[in-house]
């Protein structure tokens, strides 16, 4: 139950506010843009952090997965170890060429469609120099002819692997690990990739080096899988039909070719594979498992940002207290005679600096309350309006961080602009009264 | 209603009080003496900054006295600190001022409750609208309790200013020049209003110029030289 104290200063504060209305109003006028800036700088760092967390974890894997990284020699372990559980999922990632066989594909070296005709690292025959010599792209065979292919990251799974990296579904079906392997390997694309078959349209024939033969792919679907690389998914026991795990492959450059993701708690499954991969005679300082932490650390990147605009915001509600505080004093000034007639009948100063601070308070919970409701609707529209061309602002919701923050802003504008006007109420003798 | 002067209510002995003006000290008050009884009412004259209202305003809490002893029932409280002293303005004592003091934004109720939501105690809604109708009906104008004050005559809104003395039911009522915004006739009837007050028990002290309403008092006193005679 609220005291008598504190129930007397809330119904004089909201006598007070209602008397001086619009006075209230203009005071919140200059207080409302202090805490918009509040709510929408702490609501956009909100959002800002999860679209690139949510980009983060379509390439990297959701927080808390733990990612190990196997030499070529011990995939065929991992993929034996881990087939058919969902806790575990292994990607082996190779380059594939799909469309015409024996052709140089239109982004040789699997880049991008917009820097297609470039060749691996810059135009073809393209070589660099220094004072130690010249390297570069000296090709030792003879040049294939110009064809309509292209070439894609190849990831061969053996699970569902968007338990851990969540892709977006674009268009089609995802992979079906649950029924019988197919001849004619079914591929789900990425966007980009989907984009060098709709520009080029090649035909559907794939080659993947060290398999018994050319395939032909079946694809199913397209998804968003945060890569700016063309790159395709595909069943890894539809793909051993034709490529046996004891082929070379050719497993990616700048990496190994098997990467492990393991769902938090599964330890004994990392510790098994571990000790089997040793056994294998893989030095154990090559068998390492890291946790992803996506999240703090782009907090600790995105932090500085944001209090650099909160302090922004800061000194945008600092001139809405200065305005809240000329509002108050002015407003005790002319209150002079009620404050005083107020202590004659009994109430105490405490009560009456309350009274003050309990409107200033009022009307910065009010404005607190305006500013969250403009920032709810403000990210609706947004949302609505570029939530087609940005799909993390689809469907997003309002952080409640934003909302805390405004009250916090309101209710700390309220007591810094009532705090020295409240500490003028009390002061006033009540013998004004008597010499009025 | 003899019974209920008996009790002494106020007893002031040797008060002393001295303000601090631009250039010396001036001496209001010097060894003042005033015993008010329950009930008992008294109309202090005096010309114009003889201390009457420095008087009133010592026995009213508004400020403390330089010297002497203040005994409120059987309570010395001449050295009140503020906080018990809020406590007893509210339990103890009704105030009327010569300018009604009432607030243009409230409805007469609303101002009459004003002496009942001041932090001193809880009413619940229903409670306070009782007993500020009963205050309004004691001073013959509980049909304007939804009026505004500017809506209501003088005599109307100092009559409201009296319903927000009585509404907690002092035991002494304070009345600074009530009538001298007032005409003859409107004066008389607050007079009246104020002494009615005294029915009850409650002790009356008035300040006036006016020697008529000073002589419907029970004791007139003038205050000459800083002292009461």
């Amino acid at each position: 139950m609220l005291s008598g104290k504190l129930r007397s200063a809330v119904i004089i504060g909201g006598q007070g506010i209602r008397a001086r209305k619009l006075r209230t109003f203009l005071s919140m006028i200059s207080l409302f843009m202090g805490v918009l800036a509040v709510v929408t700088v702490q609501a956009g760092a909100e959002i800002a952090e999860r679209a690139l967390l949510t980009d983060v974890e379509l390439t990297q894997g959701i927080d808390g997965t733990r990612a190990m990284y196997i030499p070529d020699n011990g995939a065929a372990i991992v993929e034996d170890t881990v087939r058919g559980r969902k806790d575990a999922v292994a990607a082996l990632n190779m380059s594939a060429i799909i469309g015409e066989p024996g052709v140089r594909p239109v982004n040789e070296g699997g880049m991008p469609f917009e820097y297609a005709g470039q060749g691996r690292g810059g135009p073809r025959g393209y070589k660099w120099c220094d004072q130690n010599g010249c390297y570069g792209a000296e090709e030792t065979q003879a040049p294939k002819p110009d064809g309509q292919a292209i070439e894609v990251r190849l990831y061969a799974l053996t699970g569902d692997v968007r338990t851990f990296r969540p892709f977006r579904p674009v268009s089609g079906q995802w992979l079906d690990f649950a029924s019988a392997p197919a001849m004619a390997p079914r591929l789900v694309l990425n966007r980009e990739a989907a984009k060098g078959l709709r520009q080029y349209h090649v035909p559907a024939e794939m080659q993947v080096t060290g398999a018994s033969a050319n395939m032909t792919p079946q694809i199913t679907g397209v998804v968003d899988d945060g890569g700016m690389e063309p790159a395709a998914y595909v069943r890894i026991d539809e793909l051993r039909t034709w490529l046996p795990s004891t082929a070379k492959q050719n497993g990616g450059q700048g990496g190994p070719g098997l990467q492990l993701l393991l769902s938090p708690g599964t330890s004994d499954l990392e510790q098994t594979l571990r000790a089997r991969l040793v056994g294998l005679g893989i030095p154990a300082d090559q068998v390492q498992a890291h946790e992803i932490d996506s999240r703090s650390r782009m907090s600790s990147q995105l932090s500085m940002m944001r209090w650099i605009f909160l302090g922004l915001a800061a000194l945008v509600l600092l001139i809405g207290v200065a305005g809240i505080l000329n509002v108050g004093l002015a407003t005790v000034g002319e209150r002079i005679e009620e404050f005083a007639l107020r202590r004659a009948v009994g109430t105490s100063r405490m009560l009456l600096a309350g009274i003050v601070l309990s409107e200033t308070l009022l009307t910065g919970l009010l404005t607190a309350g305006a500013a969250i409701g403009a920032g709810v609707v403000g990210l609706k529209i947004g949302s609505q309006i570029f939530g087609g061309r940005h799909p993390s602002l689809q469907g997003i919701e309002f952080p409640w961080q934003a909302g805390v923050a405004g009250v916090i802003a309101g209710l700390v504008a309220g007591i810094l602009g009532g705090l020295i006007p409240a500490i003028r109420a009390a002061r006033i003798p009540i013998a004004t009264v008597m010499r009025a | 209603m003899t019974a209920l002067i008996q009790s002494p209510l106020i007893q002031l002995s040797g008060i002393t009080k001295t303000l601090k003006g631009q250039d010396e000290p001036r001496t209001i008050l010097s060894g003042v003496d005033l015993t008010v009884h329950s009930g008992q009412s008294v109309a202090i004259l005096g010309r114009s900054g003889s201390g009457k209202s420095t008087l009133l305003s010592l026995i009213g809490l508004f400020d403390r006295p330089d010297g002497g002893q203040y005994i409120l029932g059987e309570r010395d409280i001449t050295k009140l600190p503020e906080r018990k002293a809020a406590q007893l303005r509210s339990a103890e004592f009704g105030f009327v001022f010569q300018r009604f003091f009432l607030l243009k934004h409230l409805t007469a109720a609303q101002n009459v409750a004003m002496a009942l939501v001041n932090g001193q105690g809880w009413h619940s809604r229903r409670k306070r609208k009782a007993k500020v109708l009963a205050a309004l009906d004691q001073v013959g104008i509980a049909h304007l309790a939804k009026h505004k004050p500017p809506r209501l005559s003088g005599g109307e809104q100092q009559r409201v200013a009296i319903a927000r003395a009585l509404v907690r039911e002092p035991r002494v009522l304070l009345a600074d020049e009530p009538t001298g915004a007032l005409d003859t006739e409107t004066g008389n009837l607050v007079v009246d209003v104020l002494l009615s007050a005294t029915h009850r028990g409650c002790g009356l002290v008035l300040v006036t110029h006016d020697h008529d309403h000073a002589a419907k008092m029970g004791r007139v006193l003038s205050l000459h030289d800083g002292k009461l005679a």
